[in-house]
């Protein structure tokens, strides 16, 4: 008697549909592009205003995406920024920024409108989020400043480059338990498991949120080569990947990105950035 | 950050730039704690990706490689860097390294009891004599052979016949080394590295619930290398008498290799050998031979102590087990798992051919094995993800897929520790063909599943 209760509980749990986890597949690559919306009507006007140099224009259109003028407001007053006095009007910001930094920061603002309400795969909020946006967007002009080089869209690349933390967070959040497992018995980061499961990594899908979103080809041109494993034919294009290559990890080895553990998301690709480090090092002030 | 751990080495690997701020926000005390719960051989703190680190940086993992240390009696330190960092890792704690720095990995498992691939011609350089001979030491009681340059001109002349040694270890500095019974697996054999003098610690420092649960699947002939045992005492004689007493219920054999007797009385030997223990001068004495393994034990499972029937626990729980192994492989092969049939019986495989087999151990509120039956074409496709190519070497297969049994059991632990269970698990074992396999498993009761990938048959089975 007691052995059939057994065999009875026996049989029922072994015939209980288990509902596996999704895949990731290029299906699932597919789904997420197509998920992504066009950009807003407000958004695309803004830019051709900046595109075309006209400031008031810009901040007028601006203005009517409330969205967009909240973040442009707390970007700027970020201590990153160093503005002594809070700017709060969007005519205010862009007159202060100038052109080029305006265009930044609005692409900046695009990138945000993919970023999830909550973040599981890493230890982010919306704070972080922007807090390293503005860090990377800071240092990047820095940088463009030093290697002498005046151009709105190589400016604006920077802002693509959190994209790719957000198509990990995307693609890998329902998995994180198994991508931790994956990672506790060999070193492989989120663009190679990708790469592997898919033929396509982070990288390629940053390059199709920028064509969807109709953004310079220069832009993805730079942020593929700073993925650090698709060197450009381009020598210039190069450099710039490079440079951005390493100023995506002196970031992430800031303590509030470390713990939200980002710093390993990817491979750094040490040996591509060992003939700027030098240089890179006297920019940024590093002893 | 935790510490990615293969062949009882741990690696943690920070990228970017280490300082004072960042180090600190490498390492939680959960993280350190999880490292020490690893119970690692080696911790080691890769420096592969580092562009640029200070003292501070470093600090917080020397800290973290002194508790794992004072908790595991485990080997720790730095590795892979290039010249000008070991020359900065050493000036930043000239009086204070108490740790070890390894040119690479590569060269830290030459030093470490874990490796399996032994032999190896080593040429060795350091500026430091005392260095160079303890180097020189470790790496011949660990099976190698090493050739010691005494100056650096002779290391320059010798490290120019590039085809004359199979590694050369330089910038690598040996600090206190691990103390800990460390465990490897050869085959169907256990080998428990012992070393200095063997006392009351020994029932400390040796694993005796990993030792159970690898008797409970199946191992039967276990080796103690003892090539740098010094002396044991009673304590110690006691606690081998009753290991091999209670293995002599499983039909086990517990051997002793390399033991001298010159600091330790001779009748200790006679005592050993009355309670079943053999002893062998050489290791290759017993591996290179397959007569006395297999009259050893080591090639057969035959008479098992008690045939386990599985019970209510281990079924109730089987949801979590089938999950967990369908989500990883899933995960592998990027193909879609079906269940085919489920049904509790001796296992039952209808084809033989083509298939090889992993299997895993789990005990503490609950014990039992997981053996998974591949298609070799599944588990290279499995394998894939971790190796980055295609591959036909069946060495590399058969240990990718011990790294995808230890996911799977990595999952299992999670799951059930969500439900309050709490469970170890052993180290993975591999089985290149199916009839190995059923020597360990053909008269077990247990529950099997027939699943398919992408119309692959695939088998799991559950049993204790």
């Amino acid at each position: 008697m007691v052995l059939d209760n057994f065999y009875m509980i026996v049989a029922k749990i072994i015939h209980i549909n288990i509902k596996y986890p999704i895949m990731i597949t290029r299906k699932t690559i597919e789904n997420f592009i197509q998920k992504i919306p066009p950009a807003p009507k407000a958004l695309k006007e803004t830019l051709i205003h900046l595109n075309t140099g006209n400031l008031v224009k810009a901040a007028t259109v601006a203005k009517e995406d409330k969205a967009l003028s909240t973040y442009l407001k707390v970007l700027v007053n970020k201590p990153i920024y160093g503005f002594k006095n809070e700017v709060s009007e969007v005519s205010q910001i862009f007159g202060i920024l100038g052109v080029e930094r305006s265009l930044q920061a609005v692409y900046n603002y695009m990138m945000t409108l993919l970023s999830p309400s909550k973040w599981q795969l890493f230890k982010l909020n919306r704070i972080i989020f922007y807090n390293l946006q503005a860090d990377l967007s800071v240092n990047w002009e820095k940088i463009l400043k030093y290697l002498d080089i005046q151009d709105k869209d190589i400016l604006s690349s920077i802002s693509l480059l959190p994209a790719s933390i957000i198509v990990s967070e995307a693609l890998f959040c329902e998995k994180k338990a198994d991508i931790d497992l994956l990672r506790s018995v060999n070193e492989i980061d989120l663009n190679t498991i990708l790469q592997r499961l898919c033929g396509v990594d982070l990288f390629d899908i940053c390059q199709q949120i920028a064509q969807k979103w109709e953004m310079p080809q220069s832009i993805s041109d730079i942020l593929q080569s700073a993925s650090g494993l698709k060197a450009s034919k381009d020598n210039e294009i190069n450099i710039l990947g490079k440079w951005m290559h390493l100023l995506l990890f002196y970031t992430l080895s800031q303590p509030k990105y470390i713990e939200a553990e980002l710093n390993d998301f990817i491979d750094f690709q040490i040996d591509y950035v060992g003939d700027i480090y030098e240089e890179f090092s006297k920019v940024m002030e590093i002893s | 950050m935790r510490a990615v751990v293969k062949n009882g080495i741990g690696v943690f690997t920070p990228q970017g730039f280490l300082d004072a701020s960042s180090g600190n926000s490498f390492l939680s005390i959960d993280d350190i704690d999880g490292t020490i719960a690893q119970n690692a051989d080696m911790i080691l703190v890769s420096m592969k990706k580092v562009i640029f680190f200070n003292r501070n940086g470093l600090d917080s993992f020397v800290k973290m490689f002194h508790r794992v240390r004072s908790a595991n009696h485990c080997t720790v330190g730095f590795c892979d860097y290039d010249t000008k960092k070991y020359a900065a890792i050493v000036k930043f704690y000239r009086d204070d390294l108490n740790f070890s720095l390894f040119k690479t990995q590569e060269i830290a498992l030459l030093f470490s009891a874990n490796y399996k691939n032994q032999n190896k011609n080593i040429l060795l350089y350091n500026e430091d004599k005392s260095q160079r001979a303890a180097m020189a030491i470790e790496l011949h009681d660990n099976g190698h052979n090493p050739i010691v340059a005494q100056s650096y001109s002779e290391f320059k002349e010798k490290s120019a016949a590039k085809n004359a040694y199979d590694i050369i270890v330089t910038d690598t500095y040996l600090g206190q080394m691990g103390q800990k019974v460390a465990t490897r697996v050869t085959g169907n054999a256990i080998i428990y590295t012992v070393s200095s003098f063997l006392d009351a610690e020994i029932g400390s420092t040796f694993n005796i619930a990993y030792h159970n649960n690898s008797l409970n699947v199946g191992f039967r002939l276990f080796i103690f290398d003892a090539y740098k045992v010094i002396s044991m005492n009673v304590h110690a004689l006691n606690f081998f008498s009753k290991l091999s007493s209670a293995g002599a219920e499983y039909n086990a054999t517990i051997c002793f290799v390399g033991m001298s007797f010159e600091k330790t009385p001779k009748e200790f030997k006679e005592t050993l050998e009355d309670s079943g223990l053999m002893f062998f001068d050489q290791m290759d004495d017993i591996l290179q031979n397959k007569d006395l393994l297999e009259e050893l034990g080591a090639s057969s499972a035959a008479n098992v102590k008690d045939k386990r029937a599985i019970n209510k626990t281990t079924v109730t729980e089987l949801p979590n087990f089938i999950d967990a192994t369908v989500a990883t492989i899933e995960m592998m092969t990027n193909s879609k798992a079906i269940k085919e049939s489920a049904n509790i019986s001796k296992i039952g495989i209808l084809s033989t051919e083509g298939k090889i087999a992993s299997s895993i151990g789990f005990y503490g509120d609950m014990d039992g094995m997981v053996v998974l039956i591949f298609p070799t074409g599944i588990a290279k496709k499995a394998c894939e993800l971790l190796i980055g190519e295609e591959t036909n070497d069946t060495e590399l297969i058969l240990d990718t897929l011990a790294e995808l049994v230890n996911i799977v059991g990595g999952k299992v632990k999670t799951l059930l520790a969500d439900e309050n269970i709490s469970v170890d698990i052993t180290l993975p074992r591999t089985y290149p063909d199916i009839d190995s396999l059923l020597e360990i498993v053909q008269d077990k009761k247990g529950v099997q599943v027939d699943l398919s990938f992408n119309n692959d048959k695939f088998i799991f089975f559950l049993t204790r």
